[in-house]
């Protein structure tokens, strides 16, 4: 591979890598605090994308019931994803007070939350095709505005020529990354999410109300996965109502890699998978999802606590 | 115990995916799935009095939904344009409608309920080639009469006997863009060509492709492999590229091969692009919006095809769908008249409703082989595998509007 053709994928794999991030970090926080996989947060990272798509075209789509329903307002983009991620994130708090509030009041198993987000996801999912129907989505030409359509990172005679909208997906992510670092780690609210994280019972005898913070959690994720869906759909079109399935499969490996639970390593986790995908030769793109969880399977082997988990300590 | 269950999640998962990649994907074996309970018993020797029952098998749900329904719009408008014009010397036509659906056991369900409970004499479907070669043959054993309306893939009208088809193979309808690509640019020499690997109709879309290249003289560059489920083309895109293609030529469906135009235009191609059959529907417009300016992609039918029943066929499908009628409306549509048009004649020599069902499905298989039918998508006749003999064929060019939201196929001259 020339040196050329190797930037170029490096590029690529920077840009999906920032996605798997974002999406992860989502599927990490819940678990952080709930010690459970939520698997309707694919089902969300579609539903991010539909609603920055409605709010940027000021309409639903051309099919399913919303057919030509028109919205008031039409938002340049920026304004369409932070508020289109918003919505993603409510539809995430109210999937946590549906479908694992009553389980947990319960104190059933966490097998069955997963299985009951599983059963979200679904419902989700065929809710939005009977919504907008099954068809592709595209964001309007103008999304970026004047930006030219590809950035050449190499000279005029080795072009390595990137679609800018990858580049905006790198930037944007790093920036949610950053933000959501920041507020975990410096802030009042994010120690006290890591206080519950660490022990929820302690957390709760200092006064901390955690049931408001599994709120809160919930809805950062589902914001994360708003803003992933809206990312990946303004580079490729929303695929369809199980646009977000493969990703949130996805994220799984990428957590398992990162390390379960960690903010740094769900990072760097999604970087890996990207760069990985990347440089799988083009004629065995196909076969990308088997090497991203062939990785994960090598890791749960060799290091069953990921890239950046702590390992768990057993004291009898 | 966290950690055990995000593990057994993640690995059940991975299965999971594992699992829906094998079952998703078209291997293109063209075995049949009947394992001996697909038994069409036809046993109807009762003649048919009422309406002549002629069944539609296409998809109404599942992916390949768009391409039923363009379907069922053109039978739907044939059975009102024949039954007002008097349908068969008086006796009027009846369409029973059964869901195919998209894979091949939807297929199956709706051709034995069409053959066995709706005594149908003959049948229009299904949608996709690979479903024909599962349903086909039950209809082939119950010796009822299939016309295909949309099946383009190699080997379909021989199937068997009472196996046809008026959707022009792949291998005739294709070769007619790359010549109207260079009939516009001369100068073209490097091809590129890709295709999604996942599909049967794709895999040998693509081989005839790229005959068609060497046989008009031109340099094959490289061919890249992509899967009707991939969103992102950047890797292949750019391999291709680096080669400096003037043509390249995308085997695919409307949502992967919109977004790899797209993605192509954006990384800064300017030559000239042609999209295969699953490219050839409106649905495309949506994924590449403005970027689809200038695709070619080879058609069997034009709306403007001149005659007086092409003129009957759009005036109907513009007034009641407010556009052009797409290709396999127009197919649909033949498909019906050649039914008509053949149980009209067998009528002038038999009274079709003294016939026993059996006996009138097998008269009625030889008339549609012998018959000439001047239809929507031209003049056409059979050749005595049923495969079509068509005299007309088109090549459309995206035309997208400036907002880049709407667009149409304009035909080349």
């Amino acid at each position: 591979m020339d040196i050329t053709l190797f930037l170029q994928q490096f590029l690529n794999g920077l840009s999906i890598g920032s996605v798997y991030a974002i999406f992860a970090l989502g599927y990490t926080l819940v678990y952080s605090i709930l010690g459970i996989i939520n698997l309707a947060h694919g089902a969300i990272f579609t539903l991010g994308a539909y609603f920055t798509y409605a709010l940027v075209g000021g309409r639903f789509g051309f099919n399913g019931l919303l057919a030509n329903a028109a919205l008031p307002v039409q938002l340049p983009f920026a304004l369409a994803l932070i508020l289109g991620s918003i919505l993603a994130g409510l539809v995430g708090v109210m999937v946590e007070r549906v479908a694992f509030l009553p389980l947990r009041q319960r104190g059933s198993d966490p097998l069955l939350t997963v299985v009951s987000s599983l059963g979200v996801a679904v419902v989700i999912v065929n809710l939005i095709q009977y919504l907008v129907g099954a068809e592709s989505y595209t964001y309007p030409a103008n999304t970026y505005g004047n930006l030219p359509p590809a950035i050449n990172f190499g000279t005029e005679a080795n072009p390595i020529p990137i679609r800018t909208v990858q580049v905006v997906i790198f930037v944007v992510s790093m920036v949610f990354v950053a933000i959501l670092s920041y507020f975990i780690s410096r802030t009042k609210y994010g120690k006290a999410m890591q206080a519950i994280a660490e022990d929820a019972t302690t957390a709760s005898l200092l006064g901390i109300n955690c049931d408001r913070f599994i709120i809160l959690t919930f809805f950062i994720s589902s914001f994360l996965a708003g803003v992933a869906g809206t990312l990946v759909a303004s580079s490729v079109s929303i695929a369809g109502p199980y646009f977000g399935i493969g990703f949130g499969l996805r994220g799984l490996a990428v957590i398992v890699l990162g390390g379960l639970g960690s903010i740094p390593g769900a990072v760097l986790g999604g970087l890996v998978i990207g760069l990985v995908e990347a440089f799988v030769p083009a004629e065995y793109s196909g076969y990308k999802d088997a090497v991203a969880f062939s990785i994960l399977f090598i890791m749960l082997l060799v290091r069953p606590q990921g890239l950046l988990g702590r390992q768990v300590i057993q004291k009898v | 115990m966290k950690q055990t269950i995000t593990r057994t999640t993640a690995f059940l998962a991975s299965c999971t995916l594992l699992l829906t990649a094998c079952g998703g994907s078209n291997t293109g074996t063209n075995t049949s799935i009947n394992t001996g309970t697909n038994t069409a018993t036809n046993t109807s020797t009762t003649s048919i009095s009422g309406p002549i029952p002629i069944g539609i098998a296409f998809a109404q749900t599942s992916n390949v939904a768009l391409l039923g329904q363009e379907g069922v719009a053109g039978a739907k408008i044939a059975e009102k344009y024949f039954n007002d014009q008097g349908g068969i010397n008086g006796t009027k036509i009846k369409l029973v409608f059964q869901d195919a659906g998209g894979d091949e056991a939807g297929a199956i369900n709706a051709f034995q309920t069409l053959i066995n409970k709706d005594k149908v004499v003959g049948i229009v479907g299904p949608t996709l080639s690979q479903q024909a070669f599962s349903a086909d043959p039950i209809a082939e054993r119950a010796k009822v009469p299939v016309i295909g309306a949309s099946n383009t893939a190699k080997g379909v009208p021989e199937i068997g006997d009472y196996i046809a088809r008026v959707s022009a193979p792949v291998s005739v309808v294709a070769p007619n863009s790359v010549k109207a690509a260079l009939k516009q640019n001369p100068n073209i020499k490097k091809v590129a060509v890709f295709y999604a690997q996942n599909d049967a109709f794709n895999k040998s879309e693509t081989e005839i492709f790229q005959k068609t290249v060497k046989d008009q003289g031109l340099e094959l560059v490289t061919v890249q492999k992509f899967q009707t489920t991939d969103t992102d083309f950047q890797a292949q895109a750019t391999n291709a590229l680096n080669l400096k293609p003037d043509l390249i030529i995308i085997s695919g469906l409307a949502a992967d091969g919109g977004n790899l135009v797209r993605q192509l235009r954006e990384l800064g191609y300017k030559g000239a692009i042609i999209g295969g059959n699953g490219l050839n529907t409106s649905n495309v417009l949506s994924v590449c919006k403005a970027l689809c300016d200038g695709v070619m992609i080879a058609q069997a039918y034009s709306p403007e095809h001149p005659g007086e029943i092409n003129a009957a066929f759009r005036k109907a499908y513009v007034e009641q769908y407010k556009k052009e009628p797409p290709q396999f409306s127009a197919q649909a549509f033949t498909a019906v008249q050649v039914y008509v048009e053949a149980l009209k004649a067998l009528d002038k020599k038999t009274k079709i409703t003294t016939l026993p069902v059996d006996k009138l499905r097998t008269e009625l298989n030889k008339q549609i082989l012998a018959g000439k039918y001047n239809t929507p998508i031209g003049e056409i006749s059979f050749t005595p595998e049923g495969e079509i003999v068509q005299k007309d064929f088109y090549v459309a060019q995206i035309k997208m509007e400036k907002n880049g939201n709407n667009g149409k196929f304009a035909f080349l001259k």
